[in-house]
């Protein structure tokens, strides 16, 4: 009892000193928690869409994945509708025409898709909608040229009834005036939403009058939908894909689903690179509150407190910690998902905030989390503190004898880097990539731990250095600041080490980036000879888009490049389904992909192909062999084989090219797949033109995007860029914990050192040099974490791209603005943190530093 | 009850006025009303250039407080005080603090030195913050006379308590201050160690002309001083001259049989 009292009173003696620590505990927390609860919302707002819009039974064309991307919707015959009524223990039919390949641009050619990645999807308006959306203004649409547009989608883009709308659909493209808008009942996923009458939908979108997409069913009343599905089944045969609501739902879900795992397990990785640099934050404060409580726990020793005893208030007091702090956390993790729902609320994902789905597991592993890494990590010191001597309540404290580090740390530390350094060593070295990148991951995880344990001795040498080169400037303020940050190494060691962990990961993502940027560049240079590059935003090119591609001027040839698949059986008598890449013979000068046998060129010779080098071999296929290619929904063709292409690329790695008049002869034009791409190549001289010109021609097509080298390069590097952006976003959350660990340091020492203090201010420094002194430590705890961050994160890095050289990473680029901006910005980041503890040390009463107890 | 004798000063750096230090009316008060403690009650001094100054007194007679304002470490509630002709009371801290890197010199009972700076430097340390540079013969001198010349590269935890407060006094003396205060120097020394520190002080103030002050409750480190103070109830109460160890004694008994516990 009476140690729950002292502890209880210790911890709230010390409130002010235990906050940063709760703060950390809460950070980490909180973002665990608002991962589960965000992801958890995310989920059941799903859930209770797909609900809403499943019906009991579903009857839908049979998947074929082998399919020719046509982009039009497979359809089912609308004789099936009438069959399906027959069924027994069918109430009702619905026929759906719907298609998610479609765009809709408004009368200035602007794209009304969302930028989220959600589809655009157009579909016949009946009963079965209302069940998830009403008709709050205007009127349900009639006719070809009506269209009701979902309420979210008409306020982003400011349109109303009235308004006209181009839709773009694989048949063709047609005009529509919006006579209604759409409210979803349950929270609007973020689609854009296009209700057409039924014939419209069928015509336009799927491009046959008589068919359908779907027919959803409901049951009689007492027919289960298990058992409807099988009469269903029965009755249709299995020709079909028959899924009752319960699986329709599963299947709508498969994709958002995994979608959000890998979103919550990525963010739950975040948070766990948080509560380690919160770990240090932790066992700092301990060992810092204990080294100044060391004769007050003396004299509790020499009262007969057993070292159980005293063990146990300092664990208890982590345990009250763990528990507020988490409390707090959970609290804080629940206004985050709040505010990410927000966000993307403003990115055009409606969340309703009132679905907010707090699991009860959320708070146990919340609250499990904190306390248990926080009485973990106050073990070491407490165990420290029942070491304590009796003795140490008579002897005069003054000031915590400075941490030896030790030579078994020495060596430990040494041994763990210098095994992790050879790990790294031979996963850069590594020709197979699987056994290279279990080595990175373990020279990764060495090499951190072993700088971590080596850290407080490092810390004595690089620090030495740091303050040569930056704090001899302030002179015996830089000093006493360097004098400062070295008296303690474990203590600079652990608060820089935290530092390290985040930077580190920064540097090395950092390095692996550019030199994604880099080597994608080489390689654009060096084999793309092609000037513009033309794509759809969402999926192939329609028709009439390439056709309206092919309208520009000034350009000396235009290369269409699609997939084509088909089972090809090789001369080993294996027969497997490939993509074939069916291009236009001018692609060759394109893409100019380098053969290892025979010409490329000769590849789009009449019933030629090329294949690449790996599966030459695989399938032992030499130049003149000729390859069974059994088209998909196509006939059969021979073709010869007449280049065999290096796989020592990036870009189109693995293509096997034909010409696609070739793939066009042996595929129905109704089934021939659209164009990915098409390249340009401008005219001698007519750069400037061309650009123009293309940019003229699809100017109706708001998803067609015409892109020269440059842009090309520059969307690879903005890409790159906003992936990095959001790791750093997310890595900032681990360096904020750490800045936090800085300013605990400072302010513990501060506390620790106030005799010091006082006697300097005493003897005549003043406040500013004061203020410096500290600051100056600052700066150089957090200098060394980051330079021990740095160097250890591009040694990652650097390793990251020697092996992934394998996967055509073959540039390595170290950023060194962005390498030396982080050093520079620890610099200020060390300063900030010193700002609150130079200033209390700055205001500390000079007689009350000096009095004598 | 102003009953300092100024002595002319002799050596040092050069006496403008007779008085070191003066105090003129200084009350300094904690809190008001009922709680109001008065630890300094319009107390009068002169501190004499060249001399010894003890100040003794039982505890809570204000000897402590009465350093502390004459040094700039604390403020008064009233009075004046002047270091040379120069008044610190309503000086502002920047100014405060320059007075006492520049012109005093402190000596405390404990932990007078950086544990992160070795012997020299921690003498040379406000010199150092000032942005002077010692002078290198003066530096020799004091080093030499407190008798560190093999230890200046040693850390505090690596010297006995007597060769931290004899680092600590090097470092008062080696700026040259106008003025050492003293706040019980020898206190947690035991006797040999305590009576070579005090020796050092004696012949500082014969052979270099330092002015000192010093604060004790010890009768054999009072008898060092060219003049002792008594304070009782935040008032100076009596002085001698040219004090003995058995003299101050006798003095002390005095305030014990008044029921003074010293």
């Amino acid at each position: 009892m009476t140690v729950l009292k002292t502890s209880f009173r210790n911890f709230l003696a010390h409130k002010g000193r235990m906050a940063l620590s709760a703060i950390a505990v809460l950070l980490s927390v909180a973002f665990v928690c608002g991962t589960l609860v965000f992801t958890d919302t995310m989920n059941a707002t799903f859930d209770k869409l797909f609900a809403s819009t499943a019906s009991d039974v579903a009857v839908s064309p049979k998947k074929n994945d082998d399919a020719q991307e046509t982009g039009k919707p497979q359809t089912l015959p609308a004789s099936l509708q009438g069959r399906l009524a027959q069924v027994p223990g069918v109430a009702k039919v619905e026929p759906h025409a719907t298609s998610q390949q479609i765009t809709a641009a408004t009368a200035k050619n602007k794209s009304i898709s969302p930028t989220s990645g959600a589809p655009t999807v157009g579909t016949n308006w009946d009963e079965s909608q209302k069940k998830s959306v009403e008709i709050t203004s205007g009127h349900e649409p009639h006719g070809a040229t009506e269209a009701v547009l979902d309420a979210d989608t008409a306020d982003k883009h400011g349109l109303t009834t009235g308004d006209k709308l181009r839709v773009i659909a694989a048949p063709g493209d047609f005009s529509v005036t919006i006579v209604g808008i759409a409210t979803y009942r349950t929270t609007n996923p973020g689609a854009a939403v296009l209700y057409f009458d039924t014939p419209t939908a069928q015509t336009k979108l799927l491009g046959t009058a008589g068919e359908f997409s779907s027919y959803g069913l409901t049951a009689a009343s007492g027919v289960s939908d298990e058992q409807l599905k099988k009469d269903v089944t029965a009755a249709v045969g299995t020709g079909y894909t028959v899924h009752t609501a319960a699986e329709t739902k599963a299947e709508n879900k498969k994709d958002v689903g995994s979608f959000l795992d890998v979103m919550k397990y990525a963010l739950l990785g975040f948070a766990g690179i948080a509560v380690l640099v919160g770990i240090f934050l932790i066992v700092n404060t301990f060992s810092m509150l204990v080294a100044q409580r060391t004769r007050e726990i003396g004299l509790m020793r020499a009262i007969g407190s057993s070292r159980k005893q005293v063990n146990r208030s300092v664990l208890v007091e982590a345990l009250l910690l763990g528990v507020v702090g988490s409390v707090l956390g959970i609290g804080g993790g629940i206004a985050l998902a709040v505010g990410l729902m927000e966000l993307m609320g403003s990115m055009g994902m409606k969340l309703d905030t009132s679905e907010l789905t707090v699991k009860t597991t959320t708070p146990v592993v919340g609250l499990a989390i904190g306390v248990v890494v926080t009485v973990l990590a106050a073990y070491l010191p407490a165990r420290r503190a029942g070491k304590i001597s009796p003795m140490a309540a008579l002897r005069d404290a003054g000031n915590p004898a400075d941490g030896k580090a030790g030579t078994v740390r020495a060596v430990i530390g040494l041994v763990l880097s210098a095994a992790g350094g050879a790990a790294l060593v031979a996963a850069a070295q590594s020709d197979d990539a699987s056994a290279g990148s279990g080595m990175l991951g373990l020279g990764v995880l060495l090499t951190l731990v072993g700088f971590v344990v080596v850290g407080p001795l490092l810390a004595g040498f690089v620090v030495r250095v740091i303050s040569t080169v930056v704090l001899r400037v302030f002179g015996p303020v830089g000093r006493l600041a360097e004098r400062n940050a070295l008296r303690n190494p474990r203590r600079t060691g652990a608060t820089a080490s935290a530092l390290m962990i985040g930077l580190a990961l920064v540097a090395a993502l950092s390095v692996v980036g550019s030199s994604m940027v880099a080597s994608a560049t080489e390689q654009l240079d060096k084999s793309v000879g092609a000037d513009f590059i033309v794509q759809s935003e969402n999926g192939p090119l329609s028709p009439a888009a390439v056709t309206a591609v092919k309208s520009a001027r000034d350009v000396a040839h235009f290369s269409e490049y699609t997939i084509v698949h088909a089972k090809v059986t090789t001369p080993d008598g294996r027969t497997a389904t490939q993509r074939l890449s069916a291009v236009s013979p001018t692609y060759a000068d394109d893409v100019r992909a380098e053969t290892v046998k025979g010409k490329l060129a000769d590849a789009y010779a009449e019933d030629a192909m090329s294949v690449p080098e790996g599966f030459a071999e695989d399938h032992g296929i030499k130049i003149g062999d000729r390859l069974t290619v059994a088209m998909v929904d196509g006939r059969t063709a021979k073709l010869k084989v007449n280049a065999i292409t290096s796989d020592d690329t990036s870009i189109d790695k693995g293509a096997m090219y034909t010409d696609i008049a070739t793939a066009k002869r042996y595929l129905p034009a109704d089934k021939m797949p659209l164009d990915a791409m098409v390249l340009a190549k401008a005219a001698d001289g007519k750069a400037k033109e061309a650009a123009e010109s293309l940019k003229a021609a699809v100017a109706e097509y708001p998803q067609v995007k015409v892109r020269d080298q440059a842009d090309y390069k520059q969307l690879i590097k903005d890409q790159v860029g906003q992936l990095l952006n959001m790791i750093y976003g997310l890595l900032a959350l681990a360096i904020i914990v750490a800045v936090l660990g800085v300013v605990n340091t400072l302010a513990l020492s501060v506390v620790e050192r106030t005799r010091e203090i006082g006697l300097l201010r005493a003897i005549g420094l003043s406040r500013r040099q004061m203020r410096r002194m500290i600051r100056l430590e600052s700066v150089v705890i957090a200098l060394f974490g980051a330079l021990l961050g740095l160097g250890l994160g591009m040694a990652w890095g650097v390793t990251a791209q020697q092996l992934l050289a394998l996967q055509g990473l073959g540039v390595l680029d170290v950023p060194w603005p962005t390498i030396t901006a982080v050093f520079a910005g620890s610099a200020v980041v060390g300063l900030l943190a010193a700002l609150v503890p130079a200033f209390r040390a700055g205001r500390m009463n000079v007689l009350n530093a000096i009095a004598t107890d | 009850m102003t009953t300092a004798v100024s002595i002319p000063r002799t050596g040092g750096s050069g006496g403008r006025t007779a008085a070191a230090a003066r105090a003129r009316q200084v009350l300094k008060a904690y809190g008001s009303g009922e709680t109001r403690v008065v630890a300094l009650d319009h107390v009068d001094v002169d501190i004499a250039r060249g001399q010894f100054t003890a100040i003794m007194g039982p505890s809570g007679s204000g000897k402590s407080t009465l350093m502390h304002c004459l040094a700039g470490l604390d403020t008064v509630t009233s009075g004046q005080i002047f270091i040379d002709e120069t008044e610190i009371t309503g000086l502002k801290d920047k100014k405060l603090t320059q007075l006492r890197r520049d012109r005093i010199g402190f000596i405390f009972q404990a932990f007078n030195l950086l544990p992160t700076l070795n012997a020299i430097e921690n003498i040379t340390l406000p010199m150092d913050i000032a942005g002077r540079k010692p002078d290198k013969q003066w530096l020799d001198r004091v080093v030499e006379t407190v008798g560190l010349a093999g230890r200046l590269k040693h850390r505090p935890n690596q010297l006995s308590g007597g060769q931290q407060q004899r680092v600590a006094v090097a470092r008062a003396l080696a700026a040259r201050p106008e003025i050492i205060f003293g706040d019980e120097p020898t206190g947690n020394l035991d006797s040999r160690a305590g009576a070579e520190v005090l020796g050092f002080l004696r012949r500082s103030v014969d052979e270099l002309g330092q002015t000192i002050v010093m604060v004790t409750h010890d009768a054999v480190a009072a008898s060092y001083a060219d003049r002792v103070l008594y304070l009782a109830d935040g008032r100076i109460v009596d002085e001698m001259q040219h004090p003995t160890a058995d003299m101050v004694l006798e003095r002390m008994k005095n305030f014990d049989a008044r029921g003074r516990v010293s």
